[in-house]
């Protein structure tokens, strides 16, 4: 049985329809015109417990909606879901024991005072025991250095520190189902190296996972499976694995050669790859379909002919691949 | 249960700590509130001058406008402004994903706040009357009944901020509602002129809203302007609001939080 599942979720919203100056403002007053927006539009999806799911779309998909659908935050227009048997927003407390959630633009860090104090709260409000919670907190300092701004006020913290006492927050008390939201946003490398490690682990260890982000990189590194959504329905889901086997079929290589590269005389010598020039006089980028020749073919052959000076072997990031089917270029 | 009052404890910690962490906030409250007692001090002792007005002569007065302090300190202390910016920025969302009772936990936090201005009551009160030497309550009874009074205030404030504040998922501002409740609360409950002075249809409205509990209630009492039977009557009325108001905003909550609409991350 899946710990979540949604069925043919639907969250549409009221907006104001207001005309812009003055006239427009004066006449909303007087006339009140609105128009429905739906944000989530008839989203199926089921996870299983342990799995690590990336929630995946260009901004105002309905990626945040939906999260805020399937933690009970918001009320469904139309669909169903549960979490673990559980209606969230019907029986809201009891789901809310069990699962962890973290807005990367939103602290749940009470502002004024030290970050100790809302991670105390927050073990009462669990019901953490004192040994888990002593257990716990000793994780998170050896695994994100909690430690050093655990007296600090969370209205001096940097974002960085800000984050990881919000991670902390959600996971205090060991949560079965995970939502994480933009957990990487405005981060720097290092924290976000840290970060994902850290979920790598947490999700290692048996917790379920929903992670959205922009960073693609959050992504490869901390889950297995991938579900894009875009204008509120879901454009793929499936492994990662499979996402990048099924779409990612050209590899390229980057050559740099002795002279500067005459691509049209390439493109007629070497037909059966597509040529492009590079940045510099003597780069060209040869791509080539997977499914018809072997990169050690390939480099054979080039390397062989064309004796380059260097070169380097590539292929389409999984970030290339999204940006398709954002752009409808490629297909379910 | 006990896990629960656990967590209403740490929420009010939590909420008084937080009104701690701004010291000049507090002392400003404790200057601004002792010098409006100390102008309606003067005030009266003007108008009284020549004798008792409306049932109450300078000695009541005196009792009357510490008993008002009391009351508006502890009501216009609280955090209601921590509660509405919850909603209107969007932090509601973090709320509901903690498994405790928003209500309840707003309460709690509202206690807390309430309390931090028990230091103010204590030095404003102490102050007033070494400078104004006003009586004692009527009865030993009377003191105890006012007690009960003050008491039921907390939860009586806290209805009706709440339902006010809860009026922000639909209006999307705050201060509007706030001025209105102030003003209500202000002139309804007699804080700033004893209902006995106002035309008998206006007390009469007064009397039909929560408001006069505040401090018409406990000063009646106090002063032995109603007997016991009549104390416990008016007692009871201000626990019955406090009731009420309490199931009234949770059924205006389970209807507002269907209108949670927070947009983007």
């Amino acid at each position: 049985m899946p710990i979540l599942e949604a069925r043919s979720l639907s969250k549409t919203f009221r907006r104001p329809d207001k005309a812009s100056g003055f006239k427009g403002a004066v006449k909303h007053l007087a006339q009140r015109k609105y128009k429905n927006y739906t944000a989530v539009d008839g989203i199926d999806l089921s996870i299983e417990a342990g799995e690590s799911v990336a929630y995946v779309g260009p901004n105002g998909a309905g990626k945040s909606t939906t999260v805020k659908l399937l933690t009970g935050i918001l009320k469904p227009s139309e669909g169903t879901v549960r979490v673990m048997g559980r209606d969230p927003h019907v029986e809201r407390i009891a789901n809310a024991h069990d699962i962890g959630v973290l807005f990367g633009q939103r602290t749940q860090l009470w502002w004024d005072l030290p970050v100790e104090e809302s991670l105390k709260l927050l073990k009462h409000m669990y019901g953490v025991s004192d040994a888990d919670y002593k257990r716990r907190l000793a994780m998170f300092d050896d695994l994100l250095d909690l430690g050093e701004f655990m007296p600090a006020l969370a209205r001096t913290l940097s974002l960085g520190q800000r984050m990881r006492a919000d991670l902390a927050c959600a996971l205090i008390h060991d949560p079965k189902m995970v939502y994480l939201d933009e957990p990487t946003i405005g981060l720097d490398i290092s924290v976000k190296d840290r970060l994902r490690a850290f979920l790598r682990e947490l999700v290692d260890n048996g917790t379920t996972l929903l992670l959205t982000s922009h960073d693609l990189a959050d992504i490869e590194e901390v889950c297995e499976r991938i579900v894009v959504i875009d204008k509120g329905t879901i454009a793929y889901d499936g492994p990662i694995t499979q996402l990048k086997a099924h779409y990612i079929t050209t590899k390229a290589v980057n050559l740099y050669l002795e002279g500067p590269a005459d691509v049209p005389a390439l493109a007629e010598k070497f037909p059966d790859y597509a040529w492009a020039a590079g940045e510099a006089p003597s780069e060209v980028t040869v791509t080539y379909e997977t499914s018809r020749f072997s990169t050690a073919g390939v480099l054979g052959s080039l390397t062989a002919q064309l004796a380059p000076r260097d070169l380097s072997l590539s292929e389409p990031s999984i970030e290339d691949v999204i940006r398709r089917l954002y752009a409808g270029e490629l297909t379910k | 249960m006990t896990h629960g009052f656990a967590v209403d404890r740490a929420f009010a910690t939590v909420a008084f700590k937080r009104r701690l962490a701004y010291k000049t906030q507090w002392v400003l409250g404790l200057v601004l509130g002792g010098g409006a007692m100390l102008v309606s001090m003067a005030l009266w002792h003007d108008l009284l001058a020549d004798g008792a007005l409306s049932g109450y002569d300078w000695s009541a007065m005196r009792a009357y406008i510490i008993i008002g302090f009391v009351t508006a300190t502890v009501v216009f202390g609280a955090a209601d402004w921590q509660i509405a910016d919850r909603i209107l920025d969007g932090h509601i969302a973090i709320d509901l994903t903690k498994p405790v009772d928003f209500q309840r936990a707003r309460a709690a936090e509202y206690v807390g706040s309430m309390i931090s201005t028990v230091p103010t009551v204590i030095v404003g009160v102490t102050g007033a009357w070494l400078l104004f030497d006003p009586p004692g309550p009527a009865t030993a009874t009377a003191g105890a009944l006012t007690a009960v009074s003050f008491a039921l205030v907390f939860p009586l404030a806290f209805g009706i901020t709440y339902l006010t504040v809860l009026v922000c998922f639909w209006t999307k501002r705050y201060l509007g509602i706030m001025w209105l409740r102030e003003a209500l609360l202000g002139f309804l409950s007699g804080m700033m002129i004893p209902l006995a002075f106002m035309p008998s249809w206006l007390q009469a409205i007064a009397w039909a809203s929560p408001f006069p509990h505040f401090t018409a209630t406990p000063a009646a009492i106090y002063l032995g302007h109603v007997d016991t039977a009549g104390a416990l009557g008016l007692l009871a009325a201000e626990a019955a609001w406090a009731v009420g108001l309490w199931f009234g905003a949770r059924l205006v909550f389970r209807h507002a939080v269907k209108k949670v609409t927070v947009h983007g991350g």
